[in-house]
């Protein structure tokens, strides 16, 4: 994965928990995904799902501690279910972070992020230079590229494919 | 050069000296999930790696415990798939009712030195017994299900130092609540929490199991205590004394940050909607009116904290307009309370008493009315999280929860 081009879709605030991404009032019930994406941050942003539909590669862009809470995979999920190319975010909470790698969906940490974009502007990223481009600002954030192992795990789509093309952990 | 806890351990395992920043693939000596999360690491083993055969089923735990006893067909379903996969692998598996899956971890399989992967947060519960424990998604926990590893960063720790005498009716609940306060949600984040010091060492296993599973309301990926006779007896009381091992961490062991806490200083703290960090002492909450107490979960669901609870409320009974419930953390934990008469004091101040399990944890077999407000026992008060958006929860000890009980609005337990 080199290169990502896209709308920024919305400015999350510091904490959205993963309760708040997919309630777990669903989960239990629902194993399809698909399904499950409807109710993507229905508790705090009702218009998500639709709005998600709208725009082209969407972007996600949110403050400290994105995906903090539960280890429930389906938060991840979800999201990438709606289409969701990236999340950029000032900082990720642990497990929601891991998540993202294992299933194939970039997620790069860049501080202050949130203050420097806004809903709808035109963002290109480029993963291994560490670079961000606003190109609705004309502006140039940089980021700590991303580790290498979880590098591939992108480039492979997940832990699940990396697992099988290495034929397990390797070592 | 000496070490944390977290790199004694992890450096035991991978068969090397690994400190903070290093990645490695360790072997795990037990990996677990429960109804919300082991079906869809299931679903991950068929389609991601076309095997549904576990590496050694001794050491794969599944339990049904977060909508436990099934409230819907749907669940019922989900139930009955994950139960299909137990079955056919020969699982350890655990029914509904036999309690969440963190206390039958920690009655049966949890001890120091050992690696322990759950698919759920809190599975850094299992540290207090001087495991490394950790937990991760559903993807990690298929992987591990069927290779017995997993990758891992080793973490920076950060130092927890609890020194002095806790006052009566100050809980450990009140210190992991203090210092979530103090350090915020976000403040060891990605670090191994481990908690030292003359007040933990006198401290319960109960009483440390309640920290080290609140570590990651404070972002952390683990919380540790070391392992010494509080953890020698716990293991003896419950058949597996040869399990323990001792564990502390190396003097002059590197930590990224640390704060230390006067027990003396700790009052009866509240989390007051809708996040852990929001922290402030009961006083300043005693005119909040209450519909609903709860006490259990995997933070405070045991028989010590049921214990405490039930001291409080004997011979009285419920305010009006105020309802009770109670779940405790285990089939165990359950028959012990029936011997020693706390659940007839429970019943008696007018309680609903329900299946080991998490109950009203996430609102799932126990939700919330509209404009609803509870006080609970458990680690998280999000927006929505005991099944309905519009209440309101707040966090506290089983001694705060009792005394509230009694007048119906948050109360201080030293008055109690
Ligand atoms: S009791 Fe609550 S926090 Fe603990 S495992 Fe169950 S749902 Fe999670």
């Amino acid at each position: 994965m080199d290169k990502i081009k896209g709308t920024v879709l919305r400015v999350f605030a510091k904490d959205v928990n993963t309760d708040e991404i997919i309630s777990g009032k669903y989960k239990y019930d629902e194993l399809d995904i698909k399904k499950l994406a409807f109710h993507t941050f229905e508790a705090i942003d009702s218009k998500f799902y639709e709005d998600a539909k709208k725009v082209k590669n969407p972007i996600l862009i949110a403050s400290e501690n994105f995906g903090c809470g539960s280890s429930r995979e389906q938060a991840p999920w979800v999201i990438k279910a709606c289409n969701v190319s990236c999340i950029v975010a000032d900082s990720f909470a642990r497990i929601f972070y891991r998540n993202g790698f294992n299933i194939g969906l970039p997620l790069v940490e860049c501080k202050d992020i949130s203050k420097n974009v806004s809903q709808g502007d035109e963002l290109e990223i480029d993963f291994s230079a560490g670079i961000i481009k606003n190109l609705t600002k004309n502006e140039t954030y940089k980021f700590k590229p991303i580790p290498e192992f979880m590098q591939k795990l992108l480039d492979a789509g997940g832990l699940m494919p990396y697992l099988l093309k290495n034929n397990g952990f390797g070592e | 050069m000496s070490k944390t806890m977290a790199e004694k351990v992890l450096s035991k395992k991978s068969g090397t000296d690994v400190f903070a920043g290093d990645l490695i693939i360790a072997p795990v000596d037990l990996v677990f999930a429960h109804d919300g999360t082991m079906p869809l690491a299931i679903q991950q083993m068929g389609s991601g790696l076309s095997k549904q055969s576990v590496f050694d089923p001794n050491r794969v735990v599944g339990v049904c415990d977060h909508a436990s006893p099934s409230p819907s067909e749907k669940v019922s379903n989900v139930h009955s798939f994950m139960r299909k996969f137990a079955v056919e692998n020969n699982l350890q598996f655990f029914e509904n009712g036999d309690g969440i899956c963190h206390q039958i971890v920690v009655e049966r399989f949890a001890a120091p030195w050992k690696v322990i992967i759950g698919a759920d947060s809190h599975t850094c519960t299992h540290g207090a017994l001087g495991a490394f424990a950790t937990g991760m998604g559903s993807t990690d926990v298929a992987a591990i299900m069927v290779y017995g590893k997993t990758w891992l960063k080793v973490p920076e720790s950060f130092k927890v130092e609890i020194t002095g005498q806790l006052p009566e009716h100050v809980h450990s609940k009140d210190v992991i609540l203090h210092v979530i306060g103090e350090i915020t949600a976000d403040g060891a984040t990605y670090m191994s929490m481990e908690f030292l010091g003359d007040a933990v060492d006198r401290m319960s296993l109960a009483s440390r199991l309640t920290m080290c599973n609140m570590a990651i309301e404070a972002g952390a990926k683990a919380g540790m205590c070391q392992a010494d006779e509080k953890a020698r007896e716990f293991l003896e009381s419950h058949g597996r004394g040869k399990e323990y091992a001792p564990l502390a961490p190396d003097k002059g062991a590197t930590y990224a940050d640390e704060i230390t806490v006067e027990a003396e200083k700790i009052e009866p703290m509240v989390a007051f909607p809708h996040k852990v960090d929001n922290v402030a002492p009961v006083t300043q909450f005693e005119d909040v009116e209450l519909d609903q107490v709860c006490v259990g979960t995997c933070t405070n669901g045991r028989i010590e904290d049921l214990r405490v609870a039930a001291q409080i409320l004997k011979g009285k009974r419920t305010a009006e307009g105020t309802r009770l419930v109670v779940y405790p953390a285990s089939r165990g934990v359950l028959l012990q309370a029936i011997k020693e008469g706390i659940i007839e004091t429970f019943l008696q101040a007018g309680a609903s008493i329900g299946a080991p399990g998490c109950g009203f944890c996430i609102g799932r077999t126990v939700a919330l009315g509209d404009g609803e407000v509870a006080l609970s026992t458990q680690n998280r008060n999000f927006k929505g999280r005991m099944g309905n958006d519009n209440a309101e929860i707040y966090l506290c000890s089983p001694a705060t929860a009792a005394a509230s009980t009694i007048t119906g609005h948050i109360t201080d337990p030293r008055g109690a």
